[in-house]
């Protein structure tokens, strides 16, 4: 017996384990920042569906903007492609 | 078989993220993808810590003036995971910021993004 | 039901004072008169008012406790649910404070004297330090207690960067990615501890504990065994020691001071906390006993094998943090007074060391028993200084080390256990050949290379002598009136032993 709600959550979860090993295969870091952030968005929905809402707000504005932006801009002021 | 609930998917979630966090932070050498990784694990942490407070079928835990004071104890998810978990983001974030920073400063000496070289260094 | 809110007005001022010069100071980023005034008048209003203050309680909400029998109270010394977050001000609290507010006055007009650029953000950075130790030590609630490690630690990396060398900001990394870990573990155990019992204050948390209920018990040991891995973290005890010793190496030596009060004190109050929480758990105990005596192995050998001053005196304070452990994880009355007394007198006399070390940097030769010799004819006082430090710290009397020593030892004897008296004796007779190894070379060895009319570097701030001296009178009096400071820390391990509900 699956509903609806579970489908969401099962996709959510298969979205976050494929960003999350996504993320640290990629050769490129900017990609892998924007990857990681695509997981944590995948992880509020999941909050939200854990009823606490007021978690998945703030998690979705930290993941969206914060974290990406805070690892951007190391990545800017060091290299953007892993070195062999 | 075990039904699989929410409750036991988003644990087997959170499990996945701390296991292939912790793997990143022990097994890849770049110290961006490092910290990447440690995102990766603070989240899995939030999301097991969430997960304990979950009640199936409860209800936000948010007094709101519809609700009778009676049944909000007994169906109201437990409130502590949410507690925690708001200041372990911000804990993250600011961790994150520290460790780029501090990448920030090795890379400027050392010229290089790779772990095994930059904390090789023998001490005098 | 007249009762007030009696809460105590001094344990907000140690947070605020603290947050508010931190701010000021960041601000005044580089003026130099304004950032000294501010700075010495604000550590000296937190020496005072650790002094002056009375003992009582914080309570966070202003919630009253509720009375098992109905009824509320705001009377904290009755039985009763607290359910709010709390802090405690008691006598170990205050001697605690006094001395880190103490070192926070010495180290701040230290560095204002020594340091040429930054000064705002470093003092400021060294303000916190003192308000995250602030915070551990008085807090009675797992939340406040999880969120002091934390800042703690960031803060920690924060401090150690500022010495600005390869070393320090490869040990701030692997210090600041092994907080992740700790921190992460930290807030599992409390999620765990709140999960079981529902409370997140010490107090309700042990009174609700199910220790009877087998399932339960055996989410406790994961609890426990998180707990402990953030107390080794805190402490820089013996599996990860290294990292710790990093820390304290890689930094400036008058930094060290704080930054070894504040680890000294997390410590001393995790410690106390697994006691209190997991105390009645088997095993728990000789968990912590067998990490206390690994670091102090760990830490005297690694000592005995550096060449530099400051390496060595990082893992001595490694293995003296070993020391404290063992008073404490003996869980007698004995035992957790002289491991008390032990942190105490561990802070004063490594100051002492640290300092005497920071006065050998301004001979601008670096602290190498290789590279620098014969200061003793060149600032003798320092020399008397680093000696005397190092007799306190391998406890010959009159200093304040042999007194917090031998009280261990008779606790280690009485609890049946000759084995660890013993290693206390190996701990202090190894701690004086690493030291004398160290303070021969750097003071009383003759100066071969260099003749003597070359005078390198700067002299040597007068302040630093006023410190010294400061702290070696403590060191005496310590050790000549053990008393002095026992009767501060009676009342903490009475009641972690036989009342340890009460905070």
């Amino acid at each position: 017996m699956i509903d609806a709600f579970m489908i969401i959550a099962y996709v959510m979860v298969v979205g976050i384990a494929i960003g999350a090993v996504a993320a640290l295969l990629q050769k490129d870091l900017l990609r892998a920042a924007f990857l990681s952030g695509a997981e944590s968005i995948a992880l509020a929905f999941l909050f939200q569906a854990l009823l606490a809402p007021d978690l998945g707000l703030t998690q979705a504005i930290v993941a969206t903007v914060l974290m990406p932006g805070i690892i951007i801009i190391g990545i800017f002021k060091t290299r953007r492609h892993e070195e062999e | 078989m075990i039904e699989i609930n929410l409750q036991l998917l988003c644990f087997m979630a959170a499990a996945l993220l701390v296991v292939i966090g912790l793997g990143g932070m022990l097994f890849l050498d770049n110290i961006i993808k490092k910290i990447i990784a440690f995102t990766l694990l603070s989240d899995g942490v939030n999301l097991a810590l969430v997960t304990l407070g979950y009640v199936e079928g409860g209800i936000v835990s948010i007094l709101e003036p519809g609700t009778s004071a009676g049944a909000f104890p007994e169906n109201a998810v437990l409130i502590f995971g949410p507690g925690i978990v708001l200041t372990n983001i911000v804990i993250g974030v600011s961790t994150t910021a520290v460790l780029v920073a501090v990448t920030m400063v090795l890379y400027r000496r050392y010229g290089t993004l790779k772990a095994s070289k930059v904390l090789k260094g023998e001490r005098k | 039901m007249n009762e007030s809110i009696s809460n105590l007005w001094s344990i907000p001022l140690f947070i605020i004072i603290p947050i508010l010069t931190a701010i000021a100071l960041n601000i005044m980023y580089n003026r130099k008169k304004a950032i000294s005034v501010t700075a010495v008048a604000s550590s000296f209003a937190l020496v005072v008012i650790s002094a002056l203050s009375p003992f009582g309680f914080h309570w966070f909400t202003g919630h009253p406790a509720v009375l098992p029998t109905g009824g509320y109270t705001y009377r904290a010394d009755l039985l009763g649910w607290r359910l709010s977050l709390e802090y405690y001000y008691g006598p170990l609290q205050q001697i605690a404070i006094f001395l880190a507010s103490l070192l926070l006055l010495f180290v701040v007009m230290i560095s204002i004297k020594s340091l040429k650029k930054n000064i705002g953000p470093y003092i400021s950075l060294l303000f916190l330090t003192f308000m995250s130790s602030a915070i551990v030590i008085m807090v009675n609630d797992f939340y406040h207690m999880w969120i002091g490690v934390e800042i703690g630690s960031l803060i920690v990396a924060g401090v150690v960067l500022a010495s600005g060398e390869a070393v320090s900001q490869k040990a701030a990394l692997k210090y600041t990615f092994f907080s992740a870990l700790s921190g992460a573990g930290l807030a599992i155990a409390l999620a765990l501890i709140l999960g079981v019992t529902g409370y997140s204050n010490i107090s309700d948390a042990i009174k609700a504990m199910p220790l009877s209920n087998g399932s339960l018990a055996s989410i406790l040991y994961v609890a426990f065994g998180f707990t402990v891995l953030s107390w080794v973290y805190a402490g820089g005890l013996a599996p990860i020691h290294p990292l710790k010793a990093d820390v304290y190496g890689a930094s400036f030596p008058h930094a060290t001071v704080l930054l070894q009060a504040q680890s000294k004190l997390m410590l001393v109050a995790i410690g106390l906390l697994l006691l209190r929480v997991f105390g009645t758990l088997p095993f728990a105990k000789e968990v912590m006993l067998s990490i206390s005596v690994l670091t102090m192995m760990l830490g005297v050998v690694m000592a005995m094998l550096q060449t530099d001053f400051r390496w060595t005196l990082a893992y001595l304070i490694v293995s003296h943090s070993g020391l404290v452990t063992l008073g404490i994880s003996l869980g007698t009355v004995q035992g957790i007074i002289g491991g008390l007394f032990q942190a105490i007198n561990d802070v004063v006399y490594m100051s002492v060391l640290l300092l005497a070390c920071e006065g050998v940097y301004y001979f601008g030769r670096g602290t190498s028993i290789k590279s620098v010799s014969g200061i003793a004819k060149r600032a003798p006082w320092l020399a008397i200084a680093a000696i005397l430090g190092a007799f306190a710290a391998s406890g010959v009397p009159p200093f304040n080390g042999f007194q917090s020593e031998i009280i261990l030892i008779q606790a280690s004897l009485n609890y049946g256990m000759p084995e660890l008296a013993i290693v206390v004796l190996m701990v202090s007779v190894t701690t004086f050949i690493a030291l004398f190894k160290g303070i021969y070379n750097i003071f009383l060895r003759p100066d071969d290379a260099l003749n003597n009319n070359e005078k390198t570097g700067t002299p040597v701030p007068k302040i630093l002598y006023a410190c010294l001296a400061a702290l070696i009178f403590i060191t005496v009096l310590f050790g000549v009136y053990p008393q002095l400071a026992i009767n501060f820390l009676t009342e903490a391990a009475l009641k972690v032993v036989y009342i340890p509900w009460v905070p």
